[in-house]
C-alpha cells in the first residue's frame, strides 16, 4: 500500500472489498430508481426527436438545413467537432493518466470511456447525414468499386479523418471492454437470475481472476494505454487538419492541431464533470468520486482552458501581425462582425469562466463546478461555431456574403444527439458497473 | 456454452482463501520457500508482485503486439501506395502522384498501426488466456471475483511437505478458510438453493440500503 501523508485517501468511508462490489453492483441488481426512469424517458424522447429530424432530412433532402454555398458546414460540422472533442477526455483519463500513474483516474475511467464511445457515435451521425445521401455512406471507405477503380484520395485530411475516427472508436471500444471483463465476471458470480447469469457469463469470457491472466491483462492494458495516447492526440490533430489544410482565412493556421487537442480535452473534462456530478449525486457515489477527484479534474480544466485561451490570443496576434488583409479581416469580423455575440460568448466561457478554479473553494464545491462545467460545454460548442461559421460566411467575394442561421431541423438533430448520448449512458449505468471495481479495490487503502 | 477444461477435469485442489492481498502474497512466498508447487492464485483485482512471487515470467504479448503494429503500418502504406500511385493516380492541379506524396500517407499508416496493434494484442491475449465468448468459467470460490483471494495447489503434484502441513501453514498465514479437496465449479453448476444461501450474507445489507432509499423517493 502506498501512502503519502499529505494526500487524502482515494476512497473514503472506510470501504472494504465487498462494500465496493455491493455499491457498484447495486444499480445492476436492483430495479431502476424513479430518477433513472425520469432521466431515461427524457433521453428517449430526445432520441425520438433525433430519429424524426434525421428521417425528415433524408425524406425531404438536405435543403431542410440552412447550410448554403458559402456556409456549407454550419451547425452540422460544428456538432461533429463538438462531439468528437467530448470523447477525448475519456481516453485521456484512461490512457494518459494511466501512463502518468494518476490513481485517482480509477474511479472515473469507466464512465469517461463510456462517454467517449457514445460521443463518437453521436459525432459520426453528422458527417454521414451531411453527405445528403446517407445510404452512400460507405463511399469514403477504400473499397473496390464500379467507378473505374477510382479510389479514395489519400491526400485528403477528410479521408484521414475516416481512418482516425473509426480507429479511435474501435480501439476505445476494445479498451473499454477489456476493462469491463473482470467486473462483468464479478456481476456474473453474484447473479441470481438466469438471464443475468447467462448474459454476464457470456461477456465475461470465462474470466476467473487467475494470477496468470492478471499478469497478461496488466501488460495488455498498459500497451493499450501507450498506443491510445498518440491515437487520441492524432484524432483531434486530424480533425483540425480538416480546417488547417484549407486556404480559408481563419482556418489556415499551424496552431490548429495543439489548440484543437487542448480544446478537446477541455470540453471533454467539462462533459465528464457534468455527468459525474449527476451520477455521484443520483447513485450515491460520493465515497468513490470524492472532492479530491473533482479538484483534480477542475485543475485539468483550468490548465487546458488556459491553453485554449492562449491559442485564441495567439491566433489573433498572428493574424494582426501577418500583414495579410484577408486574415486580418477574418479576425476583425469574428470579434466585431455580425457573429460577435458568439465570439464573446466563447471568450467568456472558455477563457474567463474556468479561471475561477484558481480558488480552492471553487474547485471543491460540487454545485459550482457543475455550473462551470455547463458553461465550458457551451463555450466549446461556440468555439467550433465561431471557427466554422465566421470564417465561411464572408469569403473572398463580397457578393456571396451571407448570414447563416440554423433551421429547426438542424437544432433538432443536435438536441437529438444528446438524446442518443444520454440514452446510451443511462443504459450503461443500469446494465454495467459504472465504477471499475477491480481497479478501485487496489486503491481503497491508498493515499495518493 | 463451451467448457473450459483447465480446472474442470475432476482435479482436486488444496485451497486457502484469504481476505487480504498482503497475507496472500506472504503465504505464497512462504510456501514457495518450503518448496511447495503452487497451481495458481485467483484474485478479484491485480495483486502487485504476486506474479513475481509465483515465479511467472513477463508475458511475450508485447512482441506479438509489435509485430501486429508493423503489419498494420505496412498495410497502411501498401493500401495508400497501391490505390493512389499504382492503380489510379489522381493528378490534381498537375501535382505528381508518386512516392514523393509519401508524407500524406503517414496519417493512414499511423492509424492502421494502432488499429492492428490493439486488435492483434487483445485477440492474442484472449487466445493465450483461453477466453472466448460463452466459455464457462471455473471457480474455486464463489467470491473470488468479489472479495476473496484463492491460493490453489494441485493435489496431483508431488509436494515437498505433506498436505496437512500445507493446510496448517495456510492457516498460520491467515487463511480464513482452507479445503484439501476442492473441485472447480462454475456458476451454472450451482443450484438455486445453494446460490440463495451463498448470496444471503452479502446481499442483506444491500437490501437494507435500497429499502431505506425507496420511501424517500416515493
Amino acid at each position: 500500500m502506498y501512502t503519502a501523508d499529505i494526500r487524502q485517501p482515494l476512497v473514503t468511508g472506510g470501504k472494504t472489498y465487498s462494500d465496493v462490489t455491493k455499491d457498484v453492483c447495486r444499480p445492476i441488481e436492483n430495479k431502476p430508481t424513479p430518477s433513472w426512469w425520469l432521466g431515461f424517458s427524457i433521453a428517449v424522447l430526445l432520441l425520438l426527436l433525433l430519429a424524426g429530424t434525421l428521417a425528415w432530412t433524408v425524406w425531404e433532402g438536405i435543403g431542410t438545413w440552412n447550410v448554403n454555398k458559402s456556409v456549407m458546414w454550419g451547425w452540422d460540422i460544428t456538432n461533429f467537432v463538438f462531439w468528437v472533442g467530448i470523447g477525448h477526455a475519456g481516453t485521456l483519463i484512461s490512457a494518459i493518466l494511466l501512463l502518468f500513474r494518476q490513481k485517482w483516474r480509477m474511479a472515473i475511467n469507466r464512465s469517461a470511456e463510456a462517454m467517449t464511445i457514445f460521443a463518437v457515435f453521436c459525432a459520426a451521425i453528422f458527417p454521414l447525414f451531411h453527405m445528403g445521401r446517407v445510404w452512400l455512406g460507405y463511399w469514403p471507405l477504400p473499397l473496390p468499386n464500379a467507378f473505374g477503380s477510382l479510389w479514395v484520395n489519400f491526400n485528403s485530411p477528410l479521408l484521414w479523418d475516416v481512418f482516425a475516427i473509426s480507429t479511435y472508436l474501435s480501439v476505445s471500444l476494445v479498451f473499454w471492454y477489456l476493462g469491463l471483463i473482470p467486473d462483468i465476471a464479478t456481476v456474473r458470480d453474484r447473479a441470481t437470475t438466469k438471464a443475468r447469469k447467462f448474459w454476464y457469463g457470456f461477456f465475461a469470457m470465462g474470466w476467473n481472476g487467475s494470477a496468470k491472466s492478471w499478469g497478461r491483462y496488466e501488460v495488455v492494458a498498459l500497451i493499450l494505454a501507450g498506443i491510445s495516447t498518440p491515437l487520441v492526440l492524432s484524432v483531434h490533430t486530424i480533425v483540425s487538419m480538416d480546417f488547417a489544410t484549407s486556404v480559408i482565412p481563419g482556418w489556415h493556421t499551424t496552431i490548429f492541431p495543439p489548440y484543437f487537442v487542448a480544446g478537446a480535452i477541455f470540453s471533454g473534462f467539462g462533459m465528464v464533470l457534468t455527468l459525474l456530478l449527476i451520477a455521484r449525486y443520483v447513485m450515491n457515489y460520493e465515497d468513490y468520486i470524492t472532492s479530491e477527484h473533482l479538484e483534480a479534474m477542475t485543475k485539468v480544466i483550468l490548465l487546458t482552458g488556459s491553453i485554449v485561451g492562449l491559442a485564441y490570443i495567439t491566433e489573433f496576434v498572428i493574424a494582426a501581425y501577418s500583414g495579410y488583409e484577408y486574415e486580418q479581416y477574418a479576425f476583425a469580423n469574428r470579434m466585431f462582425g455580425p457573429y460577435a455575440w458568439a465570439y464573446w460568448t466563447m471568450m467568456f466561457c472558455n477563457l474567463m469562466a474556468p479561471q475561477v478554479f484558481w480558488s480552492k473553494w471553487a474547485r471543491t464545491t460540487p454545485w459550482f463546478i457543475f455550473i462551470i462545467s455547463i458553461i465550458v460545454n457551451i463555450g466549446m460548442w461556440f468555439e467550433r461555431f465561431v471557427i466554422i461559421v465566421t470564417s465561411l460566411h464572408r469569403d473572398f467575394l463580397p457578393s456571396s456574403w451571407v448570414m447563416y442561421h440554423a433551421t429547426w431541423v438542424e437544432v433538432g438533430i443536435f438536441l437529438g444527439t444528446f438524446g442518443l448520448f444520454f440514452t446510451c449512458f443511462f443504459m450503461f449505468a443500469k446494465f454495467l458497473p459504472v465504477i471499475n471495481m477491480a481497479e478501485v479495490k487496489t486503491i481503497i487503502k491508498d493515499k495518493e | 456454452m463451451v467448457d473450459k477444461s483447465i480446472l474442470l477435469d475432476n482435479k482436486k485442489f488444496t485451497i486457502g482463501i484469504f481476505d487480504d492481498s498482503d497475507k496472500l502474497l506472504h503465504a505464497v512466498k512462504t510456501l514457495k520457500e518450503k518448496g511447495v508447487k503452487i497451481f495458481d492464485c485467483y484474485t478479484p483485482f491485480p495483486v502487485h508482485h504476486l506474479d513475481h512471487a509465483l515465479g511467472y515470467h513477463r508475458t511475450n504479448l508485447t512482441i506479438g503486439a509489435f509485430l501486429c503494429g508493423m503489419l498494420g503500418c505496412l498495410s497502411g502504406f501498401t493500401l495508400a501506395y497501391y490505390m493512389n500511385v499504382v492503380d489510379w493516380p489522381m493528378i490534381i492541379g498537375g501535382k505528381p502522384q508518386d512516392i514523393s506524396v509519401f508524407t500524406s500517407f503517414i496519417p493512414v499508416m499511423f492509424e492502421l498501426t494502432i488499429l492492428f496493434t490493439a486488435f492483434g494484442m487483445v485477440i492474442m491475449f484472449f487466445a493465450r488466456s483461453r477466453m472466448i465468448h460463452g466459455i464457462k468459467e471455473d471457480l474455486l470460490s464463489r467470491r473470488q471475483t468479489d472479495d476473496h483471494m484463492v491460493l490453489a495447489i494441485d493435489n496431483d503434484e508431488d509436494q515437498a511437505i505433506s498436505n496437512d502441513d500445507i493446510l496448517t501453514l495456510l492457516k498460520k498465514e491467515g487463511a480464513i478458510e482452507v479445503n484439501n479437496s476442492k473441485e472447480a465449479f462454475n456458476t451454472s453448476l450451482t443450484s438455486e438453493e445453494e446460490l440463495a444461501k451463498l448470496l444471503k450474507k452479502p446481499k442483506a445489507p444491500t437490501k437494507a440500503k435500497t429499502s431505506t432509499k425507496k420511501p424517500k423517493k416515493k
